[in-house]
């Protein structure tokens, strides 16, 4: 009996402690439980949503800065940026719909709205920024301080002059080391049209997507000249030497104030980014796109970090209202 | 006499120019190249961790406090009075040395940039002396035991932060799933089959586990909800891992070390766990990391005090922990100038940033990671299967015999084949035609295993060839199928060399950029990656682009940084398939 009696009551206790202990576990992990229902992104507050960019090389400095901004708000949006040239986004990725913007340091093409438009993709032009194309020469030649844009075409032009003393007399007679763009590039683009128009660029020249090379290559004689955009320079402006350019009205070095009061001409140039209208029906994408369009006056990012021109406050409201237009357009 | 012997009757003589000069030559040209990949690192390192900045009163703090007693630590493991002489005649006679001749060729010759005759004598002298005295010290117990401690604290948290990073981008609620009902039902009956000898549980074990993943993938879908991430990894990491350890440690008899061994770490990991939000640290990878460094480390304490020879190697992390406490307080104290280095806890940790002072590269680092994890399971799957097809099944004459060897011609030609081809194959292949997207890392991983897999397939199969014929035969003989004889004896004799083929061929996939770029692989990313089919960024794409910004900040210190951190994660990597590599030679 007293044996029986105590396996009872032993029974009892273990049964009863582990019902305690399985109500206390069940309570312990009721507050460790995560659940996965299809919690729609469409009421929340917060946007998410992932944004894919391509494009120039130029504008890839001022668009990682006002992502980079944009994602410290917004945590849920993943953005990726490609630096792939203007022309190597529009033909490998936006025209065949695969990324939401595109950077370009040049107005698109025909044969690249032509592509667009067999694909269906439509888009819009946004004005980013201002950028002087700059050109260079070594800090140690002191026998030059500016070209005209003649002299600079025949310097660049296809069928170039061989020596410095061919562009002007009181030049050096020594060969010239050209440092410049490779034709993927925006930037080449810019400085055919704007510099060499017919006259087509030379192929003797270093060529490189990297402004850092044409620095290097140019700094390391005293008779290369290269061009590159202006944040290089911006950013080291002892190590090369900027010329002033003669367009007709005596020499003016680039600078952001004489890129953004349109006395530094030919060589001023506007910068362009183009989200593609089918992505701006996403909110997130339409968010950032407004969100680009008013940083882009923002002195200290676009100026002080990156070495562009910001655009006017004038420009900024046209721009946002092409993009509000297109925006409307997009979400219907 | 002497006429005899020079006009040709004994063995005359042969000059020995030729064969000095030649040693001579030999050892040159091994000298430059080390030379020159020397400087280069060392330049790198400098700019990384700002060593141009640093001052001479700090490098003394640290190597008094660092490198000092570590040296006297493998000194004394190793415990021979030769050797002792030996290094502190370097240590002693490098410092003059270095001191005046670098001193002599600023002087004299050309000023060398960003080095000064520490860091010269730090580099040239203390470094390799560390190396030899590491080298030394690790072939007494003492040492081993100190080595073996602090190789599973360093590994333990590598392989944590790998783990974790792997399950930013795999779903934990599928491996959660796939561990209750999959593994952990086929690793029972394995193990139950073994115990009581049943061979029927044993091998149920293979489908049983298989049925039970393709119901977790299933079932994903339609439960709703889950234990926290927290419990997850605890359930399907951490216990299992302290139970292998306590496994281990009771094997070797005492019971309550093994619970010791077992517990503790479990206790603590989990405990961190809970806490670590509360301290911003992510609690799930705490966890893990804890769980993997904790439960090895105890089982090897146990392991070493159980076997009582060498425990005082067990303070070298102490040692280590306290010269770098001493160190940075003696630092504090007397306010000594201390470099500020690129290379800290937040350049891995951020995003990329306009400012180079801000610039991270975690996403970038995991984009990386993961590509690389997936391209080492694929490219070994795929060339280890071709190369044992290859070796072991096709004949080896007639109209197959020529057909491989065209084959076998071809994979040597693949190999030599510029990068960017690969890239655009992947772009056509994967990204347009199967529609795996542009720059995802699926994409990127398919592209990079087709890129190395004719390395991989060339070295597995010369280390399938260098297995003696003798031991397939003998196999044969005892009637074993090919089957078994390849799974039995080939590939057990063949593994060590295949791994060293994978891991220079991995070595090659995480630095390329080029078939990246053209797969569409994005430059900068800012936040990490949380599916496969995301679009990444891997670490040779963010520094390329870095290498390209105006301000030199990034171009030197930014990017040098980037450098370290590829070459440290390539390093972690190859260490663990050279453990891996190690240990089956051993078995053998």
């Amino acid at each position: 009996m007293a044996a029986s009696h105590d396996a009872d009551t032993e029974g009892i206790t273990r049964r009863k402690s582990l019902a305690t202990l399985a109500g206390a576990g069940a309570l312990a992990l009721a507050g460790c439980t995560q659940s996965t229902g299809d919690g729609g992104d469409g009421g929340s507050d917060s946007l998410s949503g992932s944004i894919n960019i391509a494009g120039s090389s130029t504008v890839f400095p001022l668009m990682s800065a006002i992502a980079e901004d944009f994602a410290e708000d917004y945590p849920d949006v993943s953005i990726d940026i490609s630096s792939t040239g203007s022309g190597g986004g529009f033909s490998n990725f936006f025209c065949v719909g695969e990324t939401d913007f595109n950077n370009a340091s040049r107005p698109i093409q025909p044969e690249e709205e032509q592509l667009c438009s067999d694909n269906g993709v439509e888009y819009v032009e946004l004005v980013a920024a201002t950028d002087a194309l700059t050109v260079v020469v070594n800090p140690e030649a002191d026998w030059i301080d500016s070209l005209t844009t003649e002299e600079l075409a025949m310097i660049w032009e296809a069928d170039a002059v061989e020596t410095w003393d061919e562009v002007r007399d009181e030049f050096p007679n020594e060969e010239i080391n050209r440092f410049g763009a490779a034709d993927t590039s925006g930037t080449y683009d810019y400085f055919i049209e704007a510099i060499l128009g017919e006259r087509g660029h030379t192929s003797d020249y270093q060529a490189t997507e990297q402004d850092n090379t044409i620095a290097q290559g140019v700094s390391g004689s005293e008779y290369a000249i290269g061009y590159f955009g202006f944040s290089y320079y911006y950013q080291n402006p002892d190590q090369l030497k900027a010329l002033g350019i003669d367009d007709g009205d005596g020499p003016v070095e680039p600078s952001l104030e004489t890129a953004s009061n349109g006395e530094y001409t030919p060589l001023s140039r506007p910068l362009f980014t183009y989200p593609s209208i089918s992505s701006l029906g996403n909110e997130h994408v339409a968010e950032f796109a407004r969100y680009f369009v008013e940083q882009t006056t923002n002195e200290d990012l676009v100026a002080g970090d990156v070495g562009y021109v910001p655009a006017t406050e004038e420009i900024q409201e046209e721009q946002m209202q092409t993009l509000e237009d297109a925006i409307e357009q997009a979400q219907g | 006499m002497a006429t005899d012997n020079a006009t040709g009757g004994g063995f005359g003589e042969v000059s020995r120019l030729r064969g000095i000069a030649f040693e001579y030559l030999s050892l040159g040209a091994s000298v430059a190249g080390l030379v020159a990949l020397g400087v280069l690192l060392v330049y790198v390192a400098i700019d990384a961790f700002d060593l141009a900045n640093a001052s001479p009163e700090w490098l003394l703090t640290y190597f008094l406090t660092l490198v000092v007693p570590f040296l006297g630590f493998c000194l004394y493991s190793a415990g021979d009075p030769a050797i002792t002489r030996r290094a502190l005649g370097a240590l002693g006679g490098g410092l003059v040395a270095v001191a005046a001749l670098f001193t002599a060729i600023e002087a004299f010759v050309v000023d060398i940039p960003r080095l000064s005759w520490q860091l010269a004598y730090l580099f040239v002298v203390v470094a390799p002396v560390t190396g030899y005295l590491t080298y030394v010290g690790s072939r007494g117990r003492v040492g081993a035991v100190g080595f073996g401690l602090l190789g599973r604290l360093v590994g333990g948290v590598a392989v944590g932060l790998a783990v974790g990073t792997l399950f930013l981008v795999f779903d934990e609620l599928v491996w959660f799933l796939a561990y209750t009902l999959g593994v952990l039902p086929a690793a029972g009956l394995y193990a139950y089959g073994r115990w009581r000898d049943a061979d029927r549980a044993a091998s149920a074990a293979l489908p049983v586990g298989l049925v039970g993943v393709v119901a977790a993938v299933f079932l994903r879908g339609v439960i709703a909800t889950y234990p926290s991430d927290l419990i997850i990894y605890l359930w399907t990491l951490a216990v299992p891992i302290a139970a292998v350890g306590a496994l281990v440690v009771a094997g070797r008899g005492s019971r309550t070390a093994a619970a010791a061994a077992g517990g503790v770490p479990l206790a603590v990991a989990t405990a961190t766990g809970f806490l670590a939000g509360g301290l911003g640290v992510p609690g799930p990878t705490a966890l893990i990391v804890l769980a993997v460094t904790g439960v090895p480390t105890a089982v090897y304490v146990h392991r070493v005090i159980d076997g009582g020879e060498g425990v005082v190697g067990l303070g070298l992390p102490l040692l280590i922990a306290a010269g770098v406490i001493a160190g940075a307080l003696v630092v504090e104290a007397w306010g000594v100038p201390a470099p500020d280095p690129w290379l800290d806890v937040s350049y891995v940790t951020e995003a990329p940033s306009r400012t180079p002072e801000e610039a991270g590269l975690y996403p970038a680092i995991v984009g990386s990671v993961i590509i690389i994890a997936l391209v080492a399971v694929l490219s070994f799957v795929l060339g280890v299967g071709t190369s044992i097809f290859l070796e072991e099944y096709t004949a080896g004459s007639g109209l197959v015999g020529s057909l491989t060897r065209l084959l076998q011609v071809n994979i040597a030609n693949l190999a030599a084949i510029p990068s960017v081809v690969y890239g655009l194959l992947g772009l056509g292949l994967f990204a347009n035609l199967l529609g795996l997207g542009f720059g995802t890392a699926v994409t990127a991983s398919l592209t990079l295993s087709l890129l190395i897999l004719p390395i991989t397939i060339i070295s597995a199969q010369e280390a399938i060839r260098s297995v003696p014929d003798d031991l397939r035969r003998g196999s044969d003989a005892m009637g074993a199928t090919r089957w078994q004889t390849t799974k039995n004896v080939v590939l057990p004799e063949a593994f060590p060399g295949i791994l060293t083929g994978t891991i220079l061929a991995l070595g090659r996939a995480i630095g390329e950029t080029a078939p990246l770029i053209m797969i569409g692989a994005a430059t900068t990313v800012f936040s990490a990656p949380s599916s496969l089919f995301n679009r990444f960024s891997a670490m040779p794409m963010q520094i390329y682009a870095w290498a390209g910004f105006p301000q030199a900040e990034f171009r030197y210190g930014v990017v040098a940084a980037g450098v370290i951190t590829l070459l440290i994660i390539l390093i972690g990597m190859n260490g663990t398939a050279i453990l891996l590599r190690n240990r089956a030679e051993r078995g053998n």
